[in-house]
């Protein structure tokens, strides 16, 4: 067992956690943050996806001990965010969700991709999603919601990072 | 209409969107009941095994169970009535066989999966390793090693379905043409796998199963009869599912097993199925083989079809309906939406060391219509002429309906014709020939091809007797109550699991009472708080569960209306629900304060008049056999002659479902569908190798369509409401995933039409990879350079 010390979601976790156990098993059965999503666990369907240090990574491929010292945001935090809030509401109005199991990664897929300027054309996007895949919708909305949010946020702060 | 803004037709936005958007929805796996123990199952290696022994190390005892130890678990038994069907007990547990890799043969318990697989680990297997039957067509008959040994061969059944003389169809034919499809076998892989949680209620003396099933009302059913158990000691809750799309329609032996775990111990058991165990062990689908003759006159007119179907079942049929229906519905389904008068079509259903195959978005059809549609496109072709008339002109006309197919289907109403029109025009046809003239600076080749078909949904009774289906799904239920604050609650016997159906069946109480949606909660998946009924699966939800709710809701509206009268001081006829009120001719009351007096206050009822607003109705639509939903796909792909990589540049949906009760939801479903389809069309493929080996055991084998892949969906829909259903619905859920393998297929084939001149090439065989690509232009071209 290891002790580690992780943020998440801005609060202070110390949890002692076996070598094996991946983050994403940590954050749901430890911390109780089912809203992370287990589709694949090999890193292929992207249903995982947190943020590691404000980066989007696959916590099923990463272990808890790989986590000390770092902080860690599941869609449990974003709360003021103001991107995943226009996501919110793009994807609810666009009807970008069906099952729900892949939406809280993409939540956060996209909202990279609009931080990070990646979301400016419809080719853009649809490569940005390369990494989460969505069994029931076809993507079609997904990309619309991200594309109206994307215009959103650029309208609010065009000069944002 | 009244209450249009939120009832019937209205783009409602959905209730079931605000949890999931916050991470807050409940699939099987986030249900936390302490001191559960996760489980992991010890599969067979082999395709085919006699299991000589198994041995469990001393520490081990008692946290691993063979099928010696669960004693209760009966055979899991299917039975048919169709003539000839042969049916295999298969216990959940291997006993002395191992029929595929991936078959239970034990189950270790643990405080979590890891440990678990430990434990599975550790548990030793002998084997005596038999031949395995991986190849369905040549194996039929029997072979070396039967997979069932007390059959004799392999055939689950053998049928032929026919119609008219397709004999006299041969002689009259001026264009014979022949060819080979095959459809390979995939899984339905919804994003969340299998998942199931059992614990001991001794309050209630009560087993709970959570269970990520889109049937939970006949899982119960199913886990009474295998664990001999009386259903009122049994629940089972689907929470939310994450995908379903047929395989969780079916029983599988670890709900069964989890369940008597849970109620052999002393704590709740849980089992999180992983990508790898799904991909060997959940119902795969498809792995369809075909060889049709289609005999036609000069002009394209198609005389009669003539097809042999195999579907490779794999080892065992799940429960209830058993293996028969894929290879039955391919071959009534065939002749697709024409008027083909001659047809033979004999199909086989063959057991092999394989995966049972389940239902999947589109059961049988996918593959029919890709036999069908190629087909159509090489009638065309050997007359001269455009597949996109000679497809028109074999089309059933709207004033011959309803018109019984020469399969058997009957197809009640619509303008196909005008579905073909509207495609071609949704993608500008004339556009794409026109590109197809000038040539592709790259030198890929653009192809234009489309697909059409007619889907059965919401088949009742009649239907599934002719199926001689075990289990009849021929109705749904609803029971409505209205609370003492005049807020309402819709409990219903089917799943919802994407569909939406938490926001449109609330629609149609919304229309009948006049009552805003976000007054009505959905209460599904559970057995503890819904009236019997089937679940979701085969187009059916929104018509079967939609008109129970509209029985429901229009019972209780009278009641609301006999007591609003009585309040108003008027009679029931001059007062109608509208506005969350009984309106009369002189004032209102509203639906909370007769809800009041309901509950109450029944010094208010009027005399005769019981307290309480609650009822339970059921539905069947008025006939039978179903209506029929239809559409006609179209798809514009690049094909790279060096690589034979295909890009899809454009893909279009003209159909007709009725009338829609949300216009939002249906186009996500079909958009959803259609997007699978591509997957069957391009992508997705479970090969076996020789020993019976499955060769895709994760998603980097096992390609299933990313955005990145995918043009934007285009839709044009057509309006032919149904006569037999309540407001004309016709369902819809699985036709978004039957055409595109055939369109894409006919688009490939169009834009390799040119290579190896003068046949072209032509890639009969899903998924259409760049392998398979390459090896048929070179096909067309030795045989271009050998005439």
């Amino acid at each position: 067992m290891s002790m580690i010390h992780v943020r998440i979601n801005g609060s202070e976790v110390a949890d002692d956690v076996p070598p094996r156990l991946s983050l994403a098993d940590f954050l749901r059965e430890r911390r109780n943050l089912t809203g992370t999503h287990l589709g694949c666990e090999h890193g292929v369907c992207g249903a995982c996806t947190v943020l590691v240090d404000g980066e989007p990574a696959r916590s099923c491929l990463m272990l808890a001990v790989a986590c000390d010292d770092r902080s860690v945001e599941t869609i449990e935090g974003f709360a003021g965010d103001p991107v995943v809030a226009a996501l919110r509401r793009t994807f609810h109005e666009r009807h970008a969700l069906q099952c729900g199991y892949c939406t809280p990664a993409m939540l956060i897929t996209a909202r990279d991709l609009i931080l990070r300027k990646r979301a400016g054309s419809e080719r853009e996007i649809r490569d940005g999603l390369a990494g989460n895949i969505c069994r029931c919708t076809g993507y079609t909305n997904i990309v619309t919601a991200i594309a109206e949010a994307a215009q959103e946020i650029g309208k609010e702060a065009p000069n944002a990072q | 209409m009244p209450n249009d803004q939120y009832g019937i037709g209205a783009s409602l936005l959905r209730k079931e969107d605000a949890r999931h958007l916050h991470g807050r929805g409940q699939f099987v796996a986030d249900i936390k009941l302490s001191d559960t123990m996760d489980v992991a199952f010890l599969r067979s290696p082999h395709a085919h095994a006699r299991i000589r022994s198994v041995s469990v190390p001393p520490g081990a005892r008692g946290r691993v169970f063979t099928a010696a130890d669960l004693p209760r678990i009966k055979p899991i038994r299917i039975t048919s009535q169709a003539t000839g069907a042969k049916a295999p007990a298969w216990p959940p547990l291997a006993t002395d066989k191992a029929r595929y890799v991936g078959e239970a043969i034990a189950v270790c318990v643990a405080p979590s999966r890891g440990e678990a697989e430990d434990l599975a680990n550790s548990v030793a297997v002998e084997f005596e390793v038999l031949d395995a039957v991986v190849d369905a067509p040549r194996d039929m008959r029997g072979s070396r090693h039967l997979i069932h040994e007390q059959w004799g061969d392999n055939l689950y059944i053998e049928r032929v379905v026919e119609g008219g003389d397709i004999d006299a169809a041969a002689r009259a034919a001026e264009v014979t043409v022949t060819r080979q499809f095959r459809m390979q076998r995939q899984s339905g892989a919804p994003l969340e796998g299998r998942a199931v949680l059992a614990c001991r209620d001794h309050r209630l003396d009560e087993v709970v199963v959570y269970s990520s099933t889109q049937t939970p009302h006949t899982l119960r059913v199913a886990l009474g009869e295998f664990l001999d158990m009386e259903a009122r000691r049994i629940r089972v809750v689907a929470p939310d599912v994450g995908g379903g799309f047929g395989p969780k329609a079916r029983l599988y032996p670890e709900e069964v097993i989890l369940a008597a775990l849970a109620l052999e111990l002393d704590y709740p058991v849980r089992w999180v199925e992983d990508r790898g165990e799904h991909l060997l062990s959940a119902a795969h689908t498809r792995d369809h083989h075909y060889k049709v003759t289609a005999y036609a006159d000069r002009q394209g007119r198609i005389l009669g079809v003539d097809a042999e179907i195999v579907v490779d079942a794999g080892a065992y049929g799940l429960w209830p309906q058993g293996p028969y229906q894929e290879a039955a519905m391919a071959a009534r389904n065939l002749p697709g939406p024409y008027t083909i008068a001659n047809y033979r079509a004999r199909h086989y259903t063959v057991a092999t060391n394989k995966a049972p195959l389940g239902p999947y978005r589109g059961v049988g059809r996918p593959g029919a219509c890709f036999a069908i549609e190629r087909i159509v496109d090489e009638v065309a072709r050997a007359v001269g002429r455009d597949p996109v008339a000679v497809r028109a002109e074999n089309m059933v006309r709207s004033e011959e309906m309803p018109f019984t197919t020469v399969g058997g289907m009957r197809l009640d109403n619509g303008d196909y014709r005008e579905s073909v029109r509207l495609c071609a025009e949704l993608l500008d046809l004339p556009a794409i020939r026109a590109r197809q003239q000038l040539g592709e600076p790259d030198g890929r080749l653009i192809g234009i091809g489309f697909a059409a078909f007619a889907e059965q949904t919401a088949h009742g009774a009649a239907e599934f007797v002719a199926r001689g289906a075990s289990i009849i799904p021929g109705f749904e239920s609803c029971t409505a109550r209205i609370l003492p604050d005049g807020s309402v609650v819709l409990m219903v016997g089917i799943q919802s699991h994407g569909q939406g159906l938490e926001t449109t069946l609330s629609q149609i109480t919304a229309h009948e009472l006049g009552i805003d949606p976000a007054r009505i909660s959905v209460r599904h998946g559970d057995t503890e708080s819904t009236a019997f009924g089937f679940g979701t699966f085969a187009s059916r939800s929104m018509v079967m569960s939609g008109g129970a709710v509209a029985r429901v809701s229009r019972l209780l509206r009278d009641k609301l209306c006999r007591i609003g009268a009585h309040l108003l001081q008027c009679d029931p006829a001059q007062v109608r629900c509208a506005e969350g009120a009984v309106l009369g001719p002189q004032g209102s009351v509203s639906i909370a304060e007769i809800a009041r007096v309901a509950h109450l206050r029944m010094d208010g009822l009027p005399p005769g008049v019981d307290p309480l607003l609650d009822a339970t109705a059921t539905y069947e639509p008025a006939i039978g056999t179903g209506v029929f939903s239809y559409a006609t796909h179209g798809a514009v792909v690049a094909v790279d002659p060096e690589t034979g990589f295909i890009e899809l540049l454009d893909f279009a949906v003209a159909e007709d479902c009725g009338t829609m009760v949300n216009p939002m939801i249906v186009e996500g479903q079909i958009r959803g569908g259609v997007v699978q389809g591509i997957g069957t069309a391009l992508y997705e493929e479970i090969p076996y190798d020789e020993t019976g080996q499955p060769l895709a055991g994760t998603l980097a084998d096992y390609l299933m369509p990313g955005a990145a892949e995918l043009p934007a969906i285009k839709i044009g829909h057509l309006h032919t409401p149904a006569a037999a259903t309540e407001y004309g619905m016709k369902g819809m859920g699985e036709g978004g995933a039957v055409a595109p393998p055939a369109a894409i297929a006919n688009a490939v084939r169009d834009a390799l039409a040119a290579l190896g001149a003068p046949v072209g090439a032509e890639v009969n065989e899903t998924p259409i990879t760049p392998r398979r690509v390459l090896a048929a232009i070179r096909q067309a071209q030795t045989a271009a350079m050998s005439v």
